[in-house]
């Protein structure tokens, strides 16, 4: 990977996204550098899969400008997917095919040279040695997720987009995830991730970006962002604990109602 | 540094390798994909010669509707079922966001169909000369397997349209088995009105039908000397078929259900 440290890799200018009249994303505006996890925190609904479904070019925007590691993602589309790893909400793979084939497809799809020794290397790396050769619908959800998080990134990828990646995970797992994504970050990896998670967000993410109803309303590290609130009557409105936390600035800039 | 897109060659080698497992994989709904065919083959036999008494070529027709029918489950039951399920677990968009264009996607898709059509033919054709003595000049081979793929290009197209068409993979199976099922009844009556030679118009719907060209061309293509001009006009309404039926699928396919 030839990335310098700070510099942005994904950069998201006026970006709006429309599913007929419904405007999902509302000229949003945002960049990820290298070496930095930056969460997407929002109510559902809030834009944020369809804001990660633009960057991966499964959705077409309806204005703005998105590049990845310099490639226009609409003029360039295989260049900036070439520098892109995703791990997507309901990853899936064809349930017929093993553990063993699914990394041989990927390789093959990047052209990454996949040894029978770094095909071992991988699988002892996210302790799936044993589970080779059992078939993807066989294996656990943490283990989906290791598999899923392998193949996002078996190219080396300058940007990963995980969205919800530690969804339905135990804590375990969770923990285990945290780690390979800051790992991943050590390398010099931009990651961008999706969260409902407030423990998460605070515990990896560098920065984090708050959405609602489309727009993003806040753009900051974790803590900068409960130290600029703590005083918002609508935050302290909320707060259970006695102190501040990010859950609590989340809800007071986001409101209470529950999202359908 | 400028970066590099993967080869498309070595993306769809890639892709194929995996199709292929994945057919492997499920050979059980293969085998009864040609189980029908194969039924009609050997449960055929006395008609062969009845039809042989008559004047016909009972061989030519028992061959041809085995291909036909056999041609109807692989674009029905086989490619649409497969594409549904797989949109509906998101195995597409997955591949959609790597650096390789859509249309390898699909694209090996369909190689793995046309192994399968060709599969099929030689099926019908080896269990034809084995079991109901059946042989074609290499000619007729030859053709049958042309006019076979044109064939199988409308029935996997007639799939396309019903996955572009409709989203649940759930409401896809039971439409594909739906138009199955009227293909085949469409196809028996036809036969047996081609044989008897009366009501007319309906012979004329059957025979112009997608079941009535494509068994049409494959029936003309065994023995190529007799290719006439009806054979050419349901080769060219074959052709046609195929077209509009694959732009219509194209046209409305989503890669996700959402």
């Amino acid at each position: 990977m030839n990335t310098n440290p700070g510099s942005a890799i994904l950069n998201v200018e006026d970006l709006s996204v429309s599913y007929g009249s419904f405007h999902a994303v509302k000229h949003i505006s945002f960049d990820v550098k290298a070496g930095e996890i930056f969460g997407f925190l929002g109510p559902n609904g809030a834009g944020k899969t369809s804001t990660l479904s633009a960057v991966e070019g499964l959705v077409k925007p309806q204005s703005g400008i998105i590049t990845v590691a310099g490639y226009d993602t609409r003029k360039k589309p295989l260049y900036a997917r070439a520098n892109l790893g995703v791990q997507l909400q309901a990853t899936s793979f064809q349930p017929e095919l093993t553990v063993t084939e699914i990394i041989k497809l990927y390789a093959g799809i990047y052209c990454v040279d996949l040894t029978k020794e770094k095909l071992h290397n991988i699988l002892e790396e996210i302790k799936l040695e044993g589970s080779a050769s059992k078939k993807f619908k066989e294996l656990s959800g943490g283990q989906q997720q290791r598999v899923s998080l392998v193949i996002a990134t078996i190219h080396d990828p300058v940007l990963v987009l995980m969205d919800e990646p530690t969804s339905g995970l135990d804590p375990q797992s969770r923990r285990q995830l945290w780690e390979r994504i800051e790992a991943m970050r050590e390398k010099g990896h931009g990651i961008l991730l999706t969260t409902h998670s407030m423990e998460e967000a605070e515990s990896v993410c560098d920065r984090i970006a708050i959405m609602d109803h489309g727009n993003v309303i806040a753009i900051d590290t974790p803590q900068s962002l409960i130290d600029r609130h703590r005083n918002d009557p609508s935050v302290i409105s909320v707060s259970r604990k006695g102190k501040i936390t990010l859950e609590d600035v989340f809800i007071g800039l986001t409101g209470r109602t529950v999202r359908a | 540094m400028e970066t590099q897109i993967p080869k498309t060659s070595a993306a769809l080698s890639a892709l194929l390798r995996a199709d292929f497992k994945t057919q492997w994989r499920n050979r059980r709904s293969v085998i009864l994909l040609l189980l029908v065919p194969v039924i009609i083959l050997i449960s055929w036999k006395g008609l062969i010669e009845t039809l042989n008494k008559m004047g016909k070529n009972g061989g030519t027709f028992v061959l041809s509707t085995c291909i036909t029918i056999g041609l109807t489950a692989i674009g029905l039951m086989g490619y649409s079922n497969a594409i549904a399920r797989d949109r509906d677990k998101g195995v597409f968009q997955r591949l959609r966001v790597t650096p390789v264009p859509t249309w390898s996607i699909m694209g090996s898709r369909l190689i793995v169909q046309l192994l399968m059509i060709f599969l099929l033919t030689t099926f019908v054709f080896l269990i034809g000369s084995d079991y109901d003595k059946v042989t074609l000049s290499p000619a007729g081979y030859a053709l049958t397997y042309l006019t076979a793929f044109v064939g199988g290009a409308l029935y996997l197209g007639l799939g396309q349209m019903i996955v572009g068409l409709v989203k649940n993979a759930e409401t896809v199976n039971s439409t594909t088995r739906l138009v199955y099922f009227v293909f085949i009844m469409v196809g028996t009556l036809g036969d047996v009105l081609l044989i008897k030679k009366e009501y007319k118009d309906f012979r004329n719907i059957i025979q112009w039908s997608p079941y009535g060209t494509v068994k049409t061309i494959i029936a003309a293509s065994m023995n190529p000397t007799q290719w006439d001009n009806n054979a050419t006009m349901a080769f060219l309404v074959t052709i046609a078929y195929a077209a509009l039926f694959s732009y219509l699928g194209i046209k409305n396919f989503k890669w996700n259900t959402q």
